[in-house]
């Protein structure tokens, strides 16, 4: 069974009497162990879709299932529990609590499973070692680099054992080594505890680390391949 | 089972991080709370000093805490409403009594006095000095020469009075009554002494003479017109007029001084509701202050509010967040303001000088240095209404928070 899918998701924003057709009928499975890119120019649909498949936006038409479960049944507070225990998430950038420090942004998401303290901080620790920052536990994000919040945000995003990972161009505020070594790290990730991930890019580079290849254009999957 | 959002340690770790933000912005919110508590509870302990000072003037130079009359004597306070060997009665039932500190039987008329240089409307208080001293203040009063006992046909008069008949210490007068029986009749005095109280009514228009001379003089025998009655405590004395009811033998009567004076006591209670009026004010002040801070840093963390919620926090924990936020702010701002408040009134244990006003003030019975007092009663009802308006405060950016998309969200940059 398919962890996550959408079926004829059609996603339309209107914005003051103009309707921009972001998904038009996408068709998707996403299935568990995947590493899978989600490529395309900007503006074909990219975020839009991992919105939607992430429980942060409902299609217009059409249903998205996750651990075969359908989302539009869900309420905010459900919806809101699924993202806790089910997904991972990391953006583009910004994504961690800036008054918290490394090990309590990773902390933050087990707080909120209600993990005991004493494992959530062993487990935190952990996850920040196994993403190579164990020196920084204590550091706020502020007086991070990019490349280290990213890092962060991956080890946050992975720590609540989700079954997949949705990452929306992670890599693009980094410069391409540090987008090249973000990238090992996840595909180290999935290769060694079999995480999924569902990340999105416009980067070539980025895209040939992939194993499984979906592209998007003006809200249409037209092509998805795996290497 | 989620837990309840307000007792989350998480929401109030982040709320409490939050609140240390900003931290010129925290400092100004909280110091605008704190100066309005701070201004509020040193008016309202003013005010209540005041108030009390009035109260315990009326109960320490004339009312007492409790008077039993002759049944009637409460409508026509007149000699025809007597208690017949009224100090035989007080020793007999009151001497004994639990919560009693003192009583003191008094004869009271009106009449008017004369000098040769002008002639006064009195009241006529015949007091015996020892018991009198126990029940009232006057005799600690003095200013000039003795309290009554400096042999017979000794007045005592207050210094008002005394420049209002020209006289001084030693100087004669004539005081003219009616007396039990309506006829008219009067006997000569010196002035044996001058008092000076916070209340100018009694300074003004009060002749105190012996009990004995002033049965005599109204031609009472033995019965007096009243005995004033202090209780042990203040509090208690509804308990004690119990007591003494159950004890009063036909004819008579006991009332507390709220009975004797209900303007008194509404004018206590007028202040305590005038109190609420400035409250509402201040927190009224403090609930825009805290909402406009609240609603300032929802809008500047609108992405941040969105990454949190796309993490997986409900949205009640968001709205227990803000909560939390606002509780903090109010707690800390109220403390800070209580604290000065209670800092403020400890510098002034020795009282505020009024002396400027005193003029005006002790036509209340207001003396001309207050002491400015914080009851806890004062204190714990104001602060759970403020910290209600924190919570009602904090519903409006709450309110923005929870109707944040994440979708939208995290979009922005
Ligand atoms: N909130 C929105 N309101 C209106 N149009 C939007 C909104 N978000 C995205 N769009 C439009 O939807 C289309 C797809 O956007 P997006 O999903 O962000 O694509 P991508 O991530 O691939 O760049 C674009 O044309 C974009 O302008
Ligand atoms: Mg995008």
């Amino acid at each position: 069974m398919a962890i996550l899918e959408a079926k004829g998701v059609t996603r339309v924003y209107e914005t003051r009497g103009v309707e921009t057709r972001a998904l038009r009928g996408v068709d998707l499975a996403v299935e568990a162990g995947e590493f899978t890119a989600l490529a395309g120019p900007s503006g074909s649909g990219k975020t839009t879709l991992l919105n939607v498949f992430g429980a942060l936006d409902e299609p217009t038409e059409g249903s998205v299932f996750l651990d075969g479960e359908d989302l539009s049944s869900l309420s905010p507070a459900e919806l809101a529990a699924r993202r806790l225990h089910k997904l991972g998430f990391i953006f583009q950038a910004y994504n961690l609590i800036p008054v918290l420090s490394a090990r309590e942004n990773v902390e933050f998401v087990m707080e909120l499973q209600g993990v005991a303290p004493a494992e959530r901080r062993e487990r935190a620790l952990a996850v920040l070692a196994e993403v190579g920052l164990g020196e920084l536990a204590e550091k706020r994000p502020t007086e991070m680099s990019g490349g280290q919040q990213q890092r962060v945000a991956v080890a946050r995003a992975i720590v609540s054992r989700p079954k997949v990972v949705l990452a929306d161009e992670p890599t693009a505020n980094l410069d391409s080594k540090t987008a090249s070594q973000l990238l090992d790290l996840m595909e180290q990730l999935n290769r060694d505890h079999g995480i999924t991930f569902l990340f999105s890019t416009h980067d070539p580079l980025v895209i040939d680390k992939a194993r499984r290849r979906v592209r998007l254009h003006d809200g249409r999957v037209v092509s998805d391949e795996r290497a | 089972m989620p837990r309840p959002a307000l007792v989350d340690a998480t929401v109030w770790r982040l709320a409490w991080r939050n609140v240390g933000r900003h931290p010129r912005r925290t400092a100004i919110v909280l110091v605008a709370i704190a100066v309005g508590i701070w201004g509020v509870f040193l008016t309202m302990a003013l005010n209540f000093a005041m108030v009390f000072q009035m109260v315990e003037t009326a109960i320490s130079t004339d009312l007492g805490h409790l008077q039993v009359h002759a049944a009637g004597f409460d409508r026509s306070p007149g000699l025809e409403h007597r208690i017949p060997d009224g100090e035989a009665w007080g020793e007999r039932h009151l001497d004994d009594l639990p919560g009693v500190r003192a009583w003191a039987a008094r004869v009271r008329g009106d009449g008017l006095v004369y000098s040769p240089r002008a002639s006064v409307g009195v009241r006529v208080l015949g007091v015996d000095p020892e018991r009198e001293s126990g029940v009232s203040r006057v005799s600690g009063s003095l200013v000039e020469g003795s309290y009554l006992d400096g042999g017979r046909g000794r007045v005592l008069i207050g210094e008002a009075l005394a420049k209002r008949l020209s006289l001084g210490l030693g100087g004669k007068l004539v005081l003219s009554v009616q007396d039990v029986d309506g006829e008219m009749t009067g006997e000569a005095y010196r002035v044996g002494g001058l008092f000076r109280t916070s209340w100018s009514e009694i300074d003004r228009g009060v002749v105190f003479l012996r009990l004995d001379e002033g049965q005599r003089l109204f031609g009472l025998g033995s019965a007096v017109s009243e005995l004033v009655v202090v209780a042990e405590e203040r509090d208690r004395v509804e308990g004690l007029r119990d007591t003494i009811e159950t004890r009063l033998g036909d004819g008579l009567e006991v009332q507390t001084w709220k009975e004797l004076q209900p303007l008194l006591d509404y004018m206590v209670s007028a202040f305590d509701q005038s109190a609420w009026w400035v409250y509402a004010a201040v927190f009224i002040a403090m609930a825009f202050g805290i909402a406009n801070v609240l609603l300032m840093a929802v809008y500047e963390r609108i992405r941040e509010i969105g990454v949190i919620m796309a993490v997986g926090m409900r949205p009640s924990r968001l709205v227990a967040m803000i909560l939390a936020e606002s509780l903090l702010l109010a707690a800390i701002g109220l403390g800070l303001g209580l604290g000065a408040a209670f800092a403020t009134t400890a510098a002034l244990s020795d009282g505020v000088d009024l002396s400027h006003f005193a003029e005006g003030l002790n036509a209340y019975g207001i003396g001309t240095r207050l002491v400015p007092v914080i009851r806890s009663q004062d204190v714990t009802t104001p602060l759970a209404v403020a910290l209600v308006t924190a919570v009602l405060a904090s519903l409006w950016p709450a309110l923005h928070a929870v109707r944040i998309r994440p979708a939208d969200a995290v979009r922005r940059v």
